[in-house]
């Protein structure tokens, strides 16, 4: 955990620091960000097709199946969002991140940069801690986005909902304490698959084995992180919104 | 370095894309929240507002125009709602407005409805304060449902004695209920109330075709009493007519019932006739008189027309009604 905090801290300092890889930058947010668009659609096109599908029988026995736009809206947006997305996030770009970077410190590649004169930790921790963090609160409102539209399409099958009836209930129900916590949160969510991804890869044990374990324990390590970080975010805003 | 663009153009995109979406979301939920809208606030005051919050929507007539901006307590009875109303709205709501706390659905949020007052009033400005008007709350409700519930405990058990009652045979009703003798009688009633129902059922049908065929057929009294209007004109001033005539007719009756008052009661010969039987008498000696007179003075006649200085007369007499008899013959 020390280590882990020093870390932190150490992205903290270098990545304000110049000077700044821009370049490197584009490259991992294009990796960590379009790159997974088409899994955390999938994902989230899935998530708001069964929620809803899940939740209108018990809706309809209670009379309240108008109640679903904003009963799946305030649960996407506020949770299921967010939280799915960068849990799908933390297994493949945590992993991709512990794994590339474990792979580099075995064939002591880090240890190159170092004695050529390159700082690996700004030129490969920085940039993907970056990435990842700028990345994922866009992921997660495409993710939102793609799970309300799949919410909508059973509604509009089963129930009849029209599109415009669907989405004015949608955000008649949404409030600023609900989109502004979830999209603060996402960004620490995004925080933290990078920083437990960089941390396992860079100080990655040796030997192939070591590779293997590193991307296993920041997938492990980063689902951990990110409920915890979920249940602080939560309490943070019920201080805040009285939700 | 192509393929370094095309990353970098697909990069943006779907930064702009989402970038995009976000700002939708946050325009429109703002927008609800009137934060983007030209506001003015009016205010209600309340003695409960049974768990209203800041943000909740406001109502006038069921459409949404504004949210609670704040509430506050003023005293121990007495609660202030401070209403963000949206600008385009002030020319629809007057200052005579009711401000009410409900319930969106029956499990909703809870919302301020405005609605009308009666009567003309001026448009309301900034900063003014509506009247309000507090609903019952649930608890309220709930003990209202205690006492019906109360008793309704109470009538069940009263009903229940009764029900005891009417089965082992207690009662008019329980009679009513067990006695067999009865209910056979009261099948029978029903059956001959069913009869009489069918009888008179014909009875009205026949009456109907009656009166069908004579509001239809001109050719009987009734119908063209009816129909004929021209007959009911005649008829009316015949009614007429007869009215003043019967009115004639009961003074005529009056005076001659006056004559025979002044008959009877005065002593004029009339009276004297009517009433004296012995002056009947008396006319009947002297009429058998006057006849016997008048034999003897036939017979007298007689004579005189066999008496020769009389005789002539008469057979001149005779002579002159052959004669005229004859010149009526030519």
């Amino acid at each position: 955990m020390g280590e882990l905090s020093y870390f932190t801290s150490r992205f903290l300092k270098e990545a304000f620091k110049r000077p700044f890889e821009f370049k490197e930058l584009l490259k991992q947010c294009y990796n960590m960000g379009n790159r997974s668009l088409l899994l955390v659609g999938i994902t989230g096109f899935i998530i708001g097709l069964v929620l809803t599908l899940q939740t209108r029988p018990t809706l309809t026995e209670f009379g309240a199946v108008s109640w679903m736009p904003s009963m799946v809206g305030i649960s996407i947006v506020r949770e299921i969002g967010p939280i799915i997305t960068a849990l799908v996030c933390a297994g493949r770009i945590g992993s991709g991140i512990g794994a590339e970077l474990g792979s580099m410190r075995v064939t002591e590649q880090i240890d190159a940069m170092e004695v050529s004169g390159t700082n690996p930790f700004k030129y490969l921790v920085v940039t993907r801690v970056l990435a990842v963090t700028l990345m994922l609160p866009l992921l997660v409102i495409l993710g939102d986005a793609i799970a309300l539209f799949g919410s909508y399409l059973v509604e509009h099958v089963k129930g009849n909902v029209s599109f415009m009836l669907f989405f004015n209930q949608v955000f008649d129900s949404l409030e600023f304490g609900d989109i502004v916590p979830a999209t603060v949160k996402s960004f620490f969510f995004g925080l933290a698959i990078g920083i437990v991804g960089c941390f396992k890869g860079y100080y990655c044990k040796k030997g192939t084995a070591g590779v293997g374990k590193a991307a296993n324990s920041a997938v492990v390590f980063t689902s951990l992180l990110l409920f915890v970080i979920d249940f602080i975010a939560v309490f943070v805003t019920d201080i805040f919104y009285d939700l | 370095m192509k393929h370094s663009n095309a990353q970098k153009l697909r990069l943006g995109t779907f930064v702009i894309i989402s970038t995009i979406i976000f700002i939708i979301a946050v325009y429109l939920i703002g927008q609800r929240q009137n934060m983007f809208n030209k506001t003015f606030t009016i205010s209600a005051y309340f003695q409960n507002v049974n768990g209203l919050q800041k943000g909740n929507n406001v109502r006038y007539s069921g459409i949404d125009i504004g949210t609670v901006k704040d509430i506050t307590m003023i005293n121990d009875s007495t609660i202030k709602v401070d209403m963000n109303i949206q600008e385009k709205i002030i020319a629809h709501i007057k200052k005579n407005g009711i401000a009410t706390i409900g319930s969106d659905g029956l499990v909703g949020n809870m919302i301020v409805n405005i609605v009308p007052g009666k009567g003309h009033s001026e448009m309301i400005s900034n900063g003014d304060v509506i009247e309000s008007y507090s609903k019952i709350g649930a608890d309220d409700i709930l003990s209202t449902l205690s006492v019906s519930s109360e008793n309704a405990a109470i009538l069940t058990a009263d009903l229940l004695k009764i029900t005891n009652a009417m089965t082992e045979g207690k009662g008019t009703l329980g009679v009513l209920l067990n006695d067999t003798i009865m209910a056979k009688e009261l099948r029978q009633s029903v059956t001959n109330l069913k009869t009489a129902s069918y009888g008179a059922t014909k009875s009205i049908t026949d009456l109907n075709d009656i009166i069908y065929s004579l509001k239809t057929n001109d050719n009987t009294v009734l119908g063209m009493l009816i129909n004929d209007s021209i007959s009911g004109k005649k008829l009316k001033s015949i009614v007429n007519n007869l009215e003043s005539s019967s009115v004639e007719i009961e003074k005529a009756v009056g005076n001659i019932n006056t004559i025979v008052d002044d008959f009877n009661s005065s002593e004029g010969a009339f009276n004297y006739i009517v009433k004296d039987s012995s002056l009947v008498n008396n006319l009947k000696s002297t009429l058998k008189n006057i006849n016997e007179g008048t034999d003897k003075f036939n017979q007298n006649m007689e004579a005189l027309k066999h008496n020769f200085l009389t005789r002539g007369y008469f057979r001149k007499l005779e002579r002159q009604e052959k004669k005229e008899a004859n010149n009526k013959k030519d």
